[in-house]
C-alpha cells in the first residue's frame, strides 16, 4: 500500500460527519450574544514588542538613577556596547516571546524555556569577554544584595508588561509567565549593569546572570497559580 | 442579513459584534471541533461540555485574532488547550479518588460501539496521540503543515516527522489487514 492509497482512505473516513447536537450550537451562539460587543483587534506585534522594550528600558533606568549610575560609569565605552546591546537584543527577542504566547497559534521561533537557557548562556558570554577580576569579596552577601535588587526591579516591570498585555492568554499561562518572567528579570540585570560596581567576575557572572532564570521561574510559577485558579473556578462552576 | 461561509470574514464580523456572524461561525466550526473532542473523550456529554469550555475562551480573547490571519489554527490551538486543561483537571481527579495504578487512559477506554462510530478514529487507533492529533487536523480540518504547527506549538519539521511516522504505521497496518482478510484489495 503507498501513502497516496493511505491518504485517499483517510481522506475518505474523515468525510465521515459527527452529528452534534443544532440545539447545543443553538444555545453557544445564544450565551455568547449575551455579551457581545465590538472588540479592538490587537495592534502590530512590533508595537507591543517596542511598548513591553519602552517598560524594560524606563523602568531599569529609573531605578538606576534612583539608585546611582556607578556601574556604567565604571565601565570603558566597548564594555557598554558589549553588555547593552546584547541585554537591548535579548529584551526584544524576550518581548516578541511575550507577545507571541498572548496570541493562541503564533509563530514561536524558540520555546520560552529554550530562551531562558539561551538568554543566560549569552549573559555569561558576555560578562565573561568583559569582567577579568576572579578575586571575590563578599561574595554572598554582595551577591545576594544584587540578586534581591535585581528581583525587587523585575516585579515593576513585569506588572506594566502585564498591564499592557492585560487580556488574552488563552493558551499557555506557564509559558506566558515564564516569557514574561524572562523579560523582567532582563530588565533586573539591565539596572544592575547601570548600578553595580562591584566589576568581580564571579560576582556579575553567577549573581547578576542569577536574576535571569530565577525571575523566569517565578513568573512560571505564577502561571501554574492562575493555571490552577482556572481550573478550580471552572470546576466550581459545573 | 447574508451569511458568509469563509470563517475568517466571520471572525472578523464577530470582533465587530456581528451576531449572525456568531450564530454562523458556531454552526461552521462547532461540529469540526465537537469531533476534535468526540475523538478522546470516552462521553459525548464531555465533548460538548469541551464545546461550550472552547466557545467561551475564544469569546473571552477574540481580539487576540488578527484579521487576515489563517483562522483554523487559532481555533484549534484554543480547542487543544482546553483538551489538554480537562485532560489535566480529569487526571488530578482520579489521582485522588484512585490508586495512580489503576488509571487508564481516556482515549484507550472508548466503548467499542462510540469508537465504531467514526471510521476515521478507527484507523488512526494504532497511532500514539500526538500523531493522531496531527492527522487529525490535517484531514477533518484540512489544515496545512504550518497551520498545523502553529496550532501545536511546534515546528514544521516536527509535524512532518509525525505524519511521515504514522503514515509507515497505518501502511503497515492496513497492509496487515488486507493479508487477513486474504485479499488484494485491503480497503472496502
Amino acid at each position: 500500500m503507498t501513502d497516496e492509497q493511505v491518504d485517499k482512505v483517510l481522506r475518505k473516513a474523515s468525510r465521515v460527519a459527527s452529528p452534534v447536537d443544532p440545539a447545543l450550537l443553538k444555545r453557544i451562539a445564544e450565551s455568547l450574544s449575551g455579551s457581545l460587543r465590538p472588540v479592538r483587534p490587537l495592534p502590530p506585534r512590533w508595537l507591543l514588542t517596542s511598548g513591553l522594550a519602552l517598560i524594560c528600558a524606563l523602568v531599569a533606568v529609573t531605578a538606576a538613577a534612583h539608585a546611582g549610575f556607578y556601574g556604567v560609569e565604571k565601565l570603558m565605552v566597548w564594555e557598554r556596547v558589549a553588555i547593552f546591546s546584547t541585554l537591548a537584543i535579548l529584551v526584544w527577542v524576550a518581548g516578541t516571546q511575550f507577545v507571541s504566547q498572548l496570541i493562541p497559534a503564533s509563530r514561536q521561533a524558540l520555546p520560552a524555556g529554550a530562551f531562558v537557557t539561551i538568554g543566560s548562556a549569552a549573559l555569561l558570554g558576555v560578562f565573561a569577554l568583559v569582567f577579568s577580576d576572579y578575586h571575590t569579596d563578599h561574595f554572598i552577601a554582595a551577591g545576594l544584595a544584587c540578586l534581591g535588587t535585581g528581583l525587587l526591579f523585575a516585579i515593576p516591570a513585569a506588572l506594566l508588561g502585564c498591564l499592557l498585555l492585560r487580556r488574552g492568554y488563552a493558551v499557555n499561562p506557564v509559558a506566558a509567565g515564564l516569557a514574561g518572567g524572562t523579560l523582567a528579570g532582563l530588565c533586573g540585570v539591565t539596572m544592575l549593569e547601570l548600578h553595580c560596581a562591584n566589576f568581580q567576575a564571579w560576582h556579575v557572572l553567577v549573581w547578576h546572570t542569577a536574576v535571569l532564570p530565577v525571575s523566569a521561574a517565578v513568573g512560571a510559577l505564577v502561571g501554574y497559580a492562575v493555571r490552577l485558579r482556572a481550573h478550580e473556578a471552572l470546576g466550581r462552576t459545573r | 442579513m447574508e451569511t458568509d461561509p469563509n470563517p475568517e470574514s466571520l471572525m472578523t464580523r464577530y470582533q465587530a459584534g456581528d451576531f449572525a456572524a456568531v450564530t454562523a461561525l458556531v454552526e461552521c466550526m462547532g461540529p469540526q471541533l465537537h469531533r476534535f473532542f468526540m475523538a478522546q473523550s470516552a462521553h459525548r456529554s464531555d465533548a460538548d461540555d469541551l464545546l461550550q469550555e472552547t466557545w467561551l475562551r475564544i469569546h473571552r480573547v477574540r481580539h487576540t485574532y488578527r484579521p487576515g490571519e489563517p483562522v483554523m489554527p487559532w481555533f484549534y490551538a484554543i480547542a487543544r488547550r482546553v483538551r489538554i486543561d480537562h485532560y489535566r483537571r480529569a487526571l488530578r481527579t482520579t489521582a485522588r479518588e484512585r490508586p495512580l495504578d489503576d488509571r487508564t487512559d481516556v482515549s484507550a477506554s472508548l466503548p467499542v460501539e462510540e469508537a465504531r462510530m467514526d471510521d476515521l478514529e478507527v484507523l488512526l487507533a494504532p497511532l500514539s496521540e500526538s500523531q493522531r492529533e496531527v492527522l487529525r487536523m490535517m484531514k477533518v480540518a484540512g489544515m496545512s503543515l504550518e497551520e498545523v504547527a502553529r496550532a501545536t506549538a511546534s515546528s514544521v519539521g516536527s509535524v512532518k516527522q509525525k505524519v511521515h511516522r504514522a503514515y509507515r504505521i497505518l501502511r503497515d497496518s492496513m497492509n496487515a489487514m488486507g493479508a487477513k482478510r486474504g485479499s488484494s484489495r485491503v480497503l472496502p
